[in-house]
């Protein structure tokens, strides 16, 4: 069968439609809560990435040159079209090998989130609610393949886009729903989530309606029933950890990462 | 009354709050270990809200803003020209409720109304709840509320008094509250309730663009230097308000107010609490008990999720959370922001004489939100 015979997996806002799920999630989808496209700028995310995370080596417009490409390999696949009118977020993660998943999140990147929000945004504020140690404790969600963005970090610098498309998805639905999906996509966690945050630090912040909540969907945190994310408060930012209770809500979000 | 603040105020326990609850626990170990277990039960994906129980309509008051007017005997009177035949809720009925709420290991009850004080059976309606079992609040206008009918709550068991509050200019607040004189019974009460040792909470509504006002910035910087929380809640275009869509606010509002929140003793429903994040806290952590036995997610919905005489309070909780406007979790106030659930609700309340909507009717299994 010709690949371009099948239908489209995103809708025409970049929405990953549910298909074949045993999890809940929201069928349709009233767009309430949403991110504003952000404009890319891919120095500024360049620098933020380099200030907050670490040098990568590769140069600005390798970085811009990757995630072109790997946009125009998404809108030539007319399966994966849609992907690319919604909210797509570049970012750069340096080099990295971590023995503890938990402890690199707490440690490094949910710091570097929160300077580089502050740097963005010096009169408001990010919070880590969490009060959990998550050191030693979080794990990858089995199925998520999210493992290849670690392995991919253990080999260099990796480039990639960050989809916030798995709206109104109960986790253990995202999580099946990537399984899905051709193998590009992986689910999105906390690294990848992280520094899409460090690149774009007001992906979150909209005066005229509410953002959704990002979980860290391929995260196996310490229980099954809970899970990890960023949320705006406000003009603010936060991270925190929750029960999902395994049920869809249309305020919850989770990402796909693809990587260029 | 329209208060529906939770027992909660910002998220670092002071030494004032350590105290208080330490003084809970020695006077009432059992209900202080209830809510020490809140957090715990949250964690397990259950959820503990407030019960407000309106057990009865009747005021000496009649708000601007008020959101059980439709529920009066006066307005039914007035505008529908009828009588309320359905049964109503008897002391037998309280204590079930206190019964099964226990069982559920909920803690906190709200009696609301109308204005509880003018109720006669207020303290025996105490006792049904059972303060050895739960933490009692009550809502008041304060218009009643002196020193000896503060000492008089306290003895009988109340721990804590929900106080209205709507300006901090007197005759700003006594036209919103169509009450001459209650600005100054307000304040008289705030030191009755202080001086009694019971616990204090103002609340305010918030109508469009007054979190930008000085009168505003006045009444936070008022409760914090009384040490006293400012529970805000959101105007709503439901109950006499219904007749004022311009009061409801905007996001602005809600972004203002979440700033004043990092300098005041102020805050929301939606406000995180003592490590709780429960957003929107319509069924994870209130819901209202009508006068007929019915259960509404917050006191602004007057769509209900079942009639305790028909349905357990366990099942009504369960229906509520597998709803998707109320649950799991959303941060906004789906009644005073949503407009697409406002519209809904007010369409389906329109013209009804008895509220709330009985289940099946406003809130259902099969909703969906994108119908």
């Amino acid at each position: 069968m010709n690949l371009n015979e099948l239908p489209p997996l995103f809708d025409e806002h970049g929405r990953c439609m549910p298909a074949n799920l045993n999890a809940p999630a929201l069928a349709q989808s009233r767009r309430y809560f949403g991110i504003t496209t952000p404009q890319i700028d891919y120095a500024a995310i360049h620098a933020r990435s380099t200030e907050h995370l670490g040098g990568s080596g590769i140069l600005v417009d390798e970085f811009a040159r990757r995630c072109e490409n790997l946009m125009h390999a998404l809108r030539a696949d007319s399966r994966t079209h849609g992907i690319s009118k919604g909210v797509a977020v570049p970012f750069l993660l340096p080099r990295a090998e971590h023995a503890d998943y938990g402890e690199a999140l707490s440690q490094r990147y949910i710091p570097a989130v929160a300077h580089a929000f502050a740097q963005a945004f010096p009169q408001y504020s990010f919070t880590d609610h969490n009060k959990n140690v998550m050191a030693g404790q979080l794990g990858i969600a089995p199925g998520s393949r999210h493992e290849r963005l670690l392995q991919a970090m253990q080999q260099g610098p990796v480039v990639g886009c960050y989809f916030p498309c798995l709206s109104e998805y109960s986790l253990p639905a995202a999580l099946e729903r990537v399984q899905a999906l051709p193998e590009q996509f992986l689910l999105a966690g906390g690294y990848d989530t992280s520094a899409a945050l460090v690149g774009t630090p007001g992906l979150l912040q909209r005066t005229d309606g509410y953002p959704p909540l990002l979980w860290l969907a391929a995260v196996q945190a310490e229980k099954p029933l809970v899970g990890y994310y960023y949320e705006a408060y406000g003009y603010n930012l936060t991270f925190n950890r929750r029960p999902h209770f395994g049920q869809a809500a249309e305020y919850w979000n989770s990402g796909l990462t693809v990587l260029g | 009354m329209t208060t529906m603040a939770q027992d909660t105020q910002p998220n670092k326990l002071t030494p004032a709050e350590l105290a208080k609850r330490e003084g809970l626990r020695a006077r009432k170990h059992y209900v202080a270990d209830k809510l020490a277990a809140i957090t715990e039960m949250e964690e397990r994906g259950e959820i503990s809200p407030i019960i407000r129980l309106e057990k009865s309509y009747l005021c000496n008051f009649q708000c601007t803003h008020c959101s059980a007017e439709y529920y009066m005997d006066r307005h039914q009177k007035k505008v529908f020209k009828i009588k309320d035949a359905r049964r109503k809720i008897d002391l037998d009925d309280i204590r079930e409720l206190s019964r099964q709420a226990d069982e559920l290991g909920l803690a906190r009850f709200v009696i609301t109304g109308g204005e509880p004080l003018v109720m006669k059976d207020f303290d025996a309606v105490v006792e049904a709840i059972d303060p050895d079992k739960h933490y009692v609040i009550t809502d008041t206008n304060g218009w009643f509320l002196d020193d000896a009918k503060a000492r008089h709550l306290k003895s009988i068991g109340v721990e804590k008094v929900q106080l209205s509050l709507d300006s901090m200019i007197e005759a700003d607040h006594d036209a919103f509250r169509n009450k001459p004189g209650s600005y100054k019974k307000v304040m008289r009460a705030i030191d009755a309730s202080l001086n009694a040792g019971l616990n204090l909470l103002l609340s305010t509504v918030l109508i469009k663009g007054r979190a930008k006002s000085p009168e505003f910035l006045d009444m936070c910087r008022f409760a914090t230097e009384r040490n006293v929380g400012l529970y805000v809640s959101y105007a709503k275009p439901t109950g006499s308000c219904t007749e004022h869509p311009e009061f409801v606010i905007e996001k602005e509002d809600a972004d203002i107010l979440r700033e004043l929140e990092k300098d005041y003793n102020v805050f929301t429903h939606m406000t995180p609490t003592y490590g709780s994040f429960k957003g929107c806290i319509t069924v994870k952590g209130i819901i209202t008990v009508t006068s007929t036995f019915e259960v509404t997610p917050c006191p602004y919905i007057d769509f209900s999720l079942g009639n305790l005489r028909e349905t357990s309070l366990k099942e009504v909780l369960a229906r509520g959370m597998r709803n998707p406007w109320l649950g799991p979790y959303r941060p906004d106030c789906i009644i005073g922001e949503d407009p697409k659930f406002i519209k809904l609700h007010t369409e389906k309340t329109r013209g009804v004489t008895h509220l709330p909507v009985p289940w099946g009717q406003g809130f259902s299994d099969t909703d969906t939100l994108t119908d």
